[in-house]
């Protein structure tokens, strides 16, 4: 992920000589990645983004439609110092890697995906049955939070806000008893009360602030 | 600066994971921990390479530790950099959950 992040960023400020150096070595194809002077002669923005060719291959385009894709580029290009860069880097680098990439190494313990959403379903059900029961304790502010797609080690976050260190405890113990009654998990994590409370159930976490 | 590493008789450098005892040789003014004080940290990052069992090695750009108090709780509230999964083996969740980047 580190990488990927790397190299997207230096994707964005070099982006024109990346782009024209592929040309140079004769791994794209010279149509997808022309320069924009070529296609749109009568403007073109000199801005230091990575610029990026719509996926249509098809790039015969009619005069009528000139106007409207040139203003759809121009905002491309407004939006390229958002975090959309990234995205569309990403989704090159994705097709670069199908193109010439190949797999060297995958690790065995990979789940299929119908058991993968299965396990999903059944961390979401624990989650919001601990959710359930931060809110009996009444804390505030609780949150469930997806982060399977952020981060490698946990599904779910939920965040629960206490008002006092007692109620912080009550929350924290009440949900550990409930994880080990119905579930069988057994946290690992703060036993002690603490300013903030950290319960580590291995895919899904819950955070007692 | 390293003073001297707990949970070894003698051993001249720590890895990721372990607790040191280190003194503070520079600190920012109006905060809990004052310069030339004495704490306790965790290793979080090295220059010296880590490696796994499956044949990843890693090694950083810096040498860096999290303050943390006698339970193993940071004693700070922000963490900086990425840092190893291998702390999540060693019971430091809660710097684990801190990290913006876990490698």
């Amino acid at each position: 992920m580190a990488v990927l992040i790397t190299l997207s960023l230096a994707g964005a400020g070099v982006g024109y000589r990346f782009s024209d150096d592929l040309q140079k070595l004769g791994r794209l194809q010279p149509k997808l990645y022309q320069s924009p002077t070529a296609l749109f002669p009568h403007k073109c923005l000199h801005c230091k983004c990575f610029w990026q060719v719509p996926r249509c291959k098809n790039l015969t385009l009619k005069s009528r439609e000139l106007p409207r894709l040139r203003l759809a580029r121009a905002k491309e290009a407004e939006d390229s110092f958002t975090p959309n860069v990234s995205e569309d880097t990403d989704d090159m680098f994705d097709d670069m890697f199908e193109k010439y990439g190949k797999v060297v190494y995958s690790s065995n313990d990979r789940k299929s995906p119908s058991t993968e959403l299965d396990d999903d379903a059944e961390s979401l059900s624990f989650a919001v049955a601990m959710a359930n029961v931060a809110n009996d304790v009444k804390a505030g502010d609780i949150k469930v939070l997806f982060v399977k797609p952020l981060v490698y080690w946990t599904r779910f976050f939920i965040i629960a806000t206490a008002f006092s260190r007692p109620q912080s405890d009550a929350i924290a113990s009440r949900i550990r008893d409930m994880a080990e009654e119905k579930y069988g998990r057994v946290p690992s994590g703060d036993s002690k009360p603490n300013s903030w409370t950290l319960l580590d159930f291995g895919e899904y976490r819950s955070l007692t602030l | 600066m390293c003073i001297r590493i707990i949970g070894a008789s003698n051993r001249r450098y720590a890895h990721i994971g372990d607790i040191i005892v280190a003194v503070i040789k520079e600190a920012v003014p109006n905060t809990p921990l004052e310069r030339s004080e004495v704490v306790r940290a965790v290793i979080v990052r090295t220059c010296k390479e880590l490696k796994r069992d499956n044949g990843m090695i890693i090694r950083y750009d810096d040498n860096a530790a999290v303050v943390i108090d006698q339970e193993g709780n940071p004693k700070g509230t922000r963490i900086f950099g990425a840092i190893a999964r291998e702390l999540r083996q060693l019971n430091f969740t809660k710097i684990v959950s801190l990290a913006p980047e876990v490698l």
